[in-house]
């Protein structure tokens, strides 16, 4: 019977023990979880700023005078062709004019 | 080898012994130790446990509230972006500067020190404030930056805190202020887009500065087309010196709203500038009378009742009569007018003769069956109800063929064109864009017939030369409208100094899809408008001007090189190299 008596209180202290470090485990790991989420929170707010920025950045009121600047204008007919055919048939005949026009001045 | 000795002692001898071999005169004395004992250790767990619960359930709240429960809680809401994802309004953490009267050791040195920083605070406020010490709790500036947060922080004034906070930024400005609406100081949608948010997606109330985690709101508006329009029409109200503008776009198939400007504009950030009359927004907030615009739909009604067709000839050259009134033209006609000629010369005398022919009854019940006469709501809120004839009779019936003495909000007068023009399929605006896969049932306001045959007016006052609406005419586009200017009702009759100039188009009409009303409100007759305040002279050009700009953002080719609904155009190489080289 004592040693049975022994045998649980010793088995209640190693418990007692082990419950001890499973909660101070358990405490480590949720200050890393708390400390991961607040780095995710972080990175969210940061994006959302960035975000942001990026949306004011390119705003059509700030790129709009940049692309006329740049000689850029909204797409007109004589920038459009019925197909690649006859794009790339247009880009040919250009070309074969400017070549002509560069041997005659040669 | 041990020897055990034993003593033999006679029973009861020891006192001792004695005493510990009494016996018991109470039996019952053990187990009612053990009970108590057993009882008085389970009450301590019980309290224990009690106490536990309650600290649980009650304890928690009480320590969070003591310096929250004077701040509201904020609002965290889902990013609202254009039809094609780009952000037009979003949530960002901030700093929000607060005061606990009962630390503030020198009430005064806080006040000069932070009016400094903050020369827009109100120092008597502020100062009354800080004197009331039973208060735990004072806000001083909401959302502040970063930098300025750092600024107070390096006062190092006892008794100041920061609170994080969520604040609402509009990246794109003043862009769409008046569909987006605003919040308020604890990030509440208050109008427009901000308020259906509340309303209908739902925001999560938060402490501090958590994001929320919905799904951004997609609006059916294009920031390029919106920012086009706003543009063409800024430039507009400075060329006719007008005292303000609005123009929308329309998908007229969808009913989805790609571009809504009023100008004098507002700034969502500062909710105050929608109180000022002139900021209203004049698309949605507002209703006027029309003008010769409504002729539209005096022509649509009385060609889809079979009353007349394009040819039908009115005779236009007498003034008509009603009652005490006489209703006459501008520059009456020589002779007789076709219906086609009437809708191109803009004849308040044909228009009234049209209406006068199906009577006041067909007429309203057409208003009605193009949702004219009822209140309608969009997302950015409500609509401002029609305002129509008490009794329609036949003096009403005439003004109101021409755009007289009915008013309507030009969005909801955008809604019931663009129904006659999709080949006459009633279309509700909406600023949402909605799902690819949502069902479109086909609710018909007029028959397709009719509705090729509006087009076909609209069309031929753009390219008739006498065409009110021939300045309207893109090179490339085949655009088609209808020009009205309006006089202001003022006090006393109609103010014949103030119009309201407007144009109401539809491109490319041979299959039309995209819709452009422009107004705008009491131009001058300055010289880029001849001299004039004629819409045809100032809000013709001015829709021109925006749907040479929107086409391309749009995906509609001009039609110069290559026919429409045709395999995709392609850009000419050497062109564009042009512009890349310059």
């Amino acid at each position: 019977m004592r040693i049975l008596m022994l045998a649980a209180v010793a088995l209640s202290i190693s418990s007692a023990c082990l419950l001890y470090g499973l909660s101070y485990d358990t405490r480590l790991l949720q200050a890393r979880v708390r400390a991961q989420e607040q780095a995710i929170d972080l990175a969210h707010r940061d994006i959302a700023v960035l975000k942001a920025e990026r949306a004011h950045l390119g705003r059509p009121a700030r790129i709009a005078p940049l692309a006329r600047a740049q000689g850029l204008g909204p797409a007109s007919e004589h920038q459009l062709t019925g197909s690649p055919a006859a794009a790339l048939a247009s880009v040919l005949a250009e070309t074969r004019r400017r070549s002509a026009s560069v041997v005659q001045g040669n | 080898m041990a020897r055990t000795v034993t003593h033999q002692v006679p029973l009861g001898s020891s006192p001792v012994m004695a005493k510990q071999l009494k016996p018991r005169t109470n039996s019952v004395n053990g187990p009612l130790r053990i009970l108590i004992a057993t009882s008085l250790v389970g009450l301590a767990f019980l309290a224990i446990a009690t106490q536990l619960v309650r600290l649980a359930f009650h304890g928690q709240f009480q320590i969070t509230t003591t310096l929250n429960q004077a701040v509201a809680e904020s609002f965290a809401r889902a990013d609202i972006v254009d039809r094609n994802g780009r952000l037009l309004a979003s949530d960002v953490e901030a700093h929000s500067l607060f005061a606990d009267p009962a630390h503030v050791l020198d009430r005064d040195e806080v006040v000069e020190k932070l009016s400094a920083i903050f020369p827009d605070l109100d120092q008597d406020q502020l100062r009354a404030d800080l004197a009331n010490r039973k208060r735990r709790f004072v806000w001083i500036k909401r959302g502040i930056s970063p930098r300025t947060a750092q600024r107070v922080h390096n006062l190092g004034l006892p008794g100041l805190s920061f609170r994080r906070e969520l604040r609402r930024v509009y990246p794109g400005g003043k862009l769409a202020g008046h569909v987006l609406g605003h919040v308020n100081v604890d990030n509440k949608g208050m109008a427009g887009i901000e308020r259906y948010l509340d309303e209908v997606v739902g925001v999560e109330a938060v402490h501090g500065a958590t994001l929320a985690e919905r799904a951004p709101v997609r609006l059916s508006l294009d920031i390029g087309v919106q920012h086009a329009v706003e543009d063409e029409l800024r430039a507009s109200m400075k060329r006719y010196q007008a005292k303000g503008v609005a123009g929308l776009v329309l998908d007229i198939e969808t009913g989805e709203v790609l571009g809504s400007a009023s100008l004098p504009d507002i700034d969502p950030t500062t909710p105050t500038m929608s109180l000022q009359p002139a900021r209203l927004d004049k698309i949605a907030s507002s209703t006027f009378e029309l003008g010769s615009v409504f002729k539209t739909v005096t022509a649509a009604m009385a060609l889809d009742a079979g009353l007349v067709t394009p040819e039908t000839v009115f005779d236009v050259r007498e003034p008509l009569t009603a009652g005490r009134y006489t209703i006459k033209d501008q520059h009456p006609a020589a002779r007789p007018l076709t219906v086609a000629e009437i809708f191109i010369h803009s004849s308040n005398v044909g228009a009234g003769m049209m209406a006068l022919e199906a009577g006041p009854q067909r007429f309203q019940a057409f208003l009605k069956r193009l949702d004219l006469t009822e209140p309608i709501k969009t997302e950015a809120g409500p609509v401002a109800a029609p305002r129509l004839p008490e009794n329609w009779h036949k003096a009403e019936t005439i003004t109101a063929s021409y755009g007289h003495g009915l008013a309507v909000a030009p969005l909801q007068f955008a809604a019931a064109v663009g129904a006659l023009l999709n080949g006459g399929d009633r279309i509700v605006p909406t600023f949402i864009k909605p799902q690819p896969d949502a069902e479109k049932k086909r609710d018909a306001v007029i028959s397709a017939e009719t509705s090729a045959e509006v087009r076909a007016l609209m069309r031929r006052n753009v390219t008739d030369r006498y065409g009110t609406g021939k300045r309207a005419a893109v090179p490339g586009y085949p655009v088609g409208g209808k020009t009205g200017t309006a006089e202001i009702p003022g006090s006393g009759g109609y103010r014949k100094d103030a119009v309201i100039a407007s144009f109401i188009s539809a491109f490319p009409m041979n299959k039309p899809k995209y819709l452009v009303f422009v107004l705008l409100f009491e131009p001058k007759p300055t010289g880029a408008a001849g001299g004039e305040v004629l819409a045809a002279l100032n809000a013709a050009p001015t829709a021109g001007r925006i749907i040479a700009r929107i086409g391309p953002i749009l995906s509609v080719p001009p039609t110069g090189v290559t026919a429409l609904g045709t395999a995709r155009a392609s850009f000419d190489a050497i062109a564009t190299a042009k512009y890349e080289t310059q």
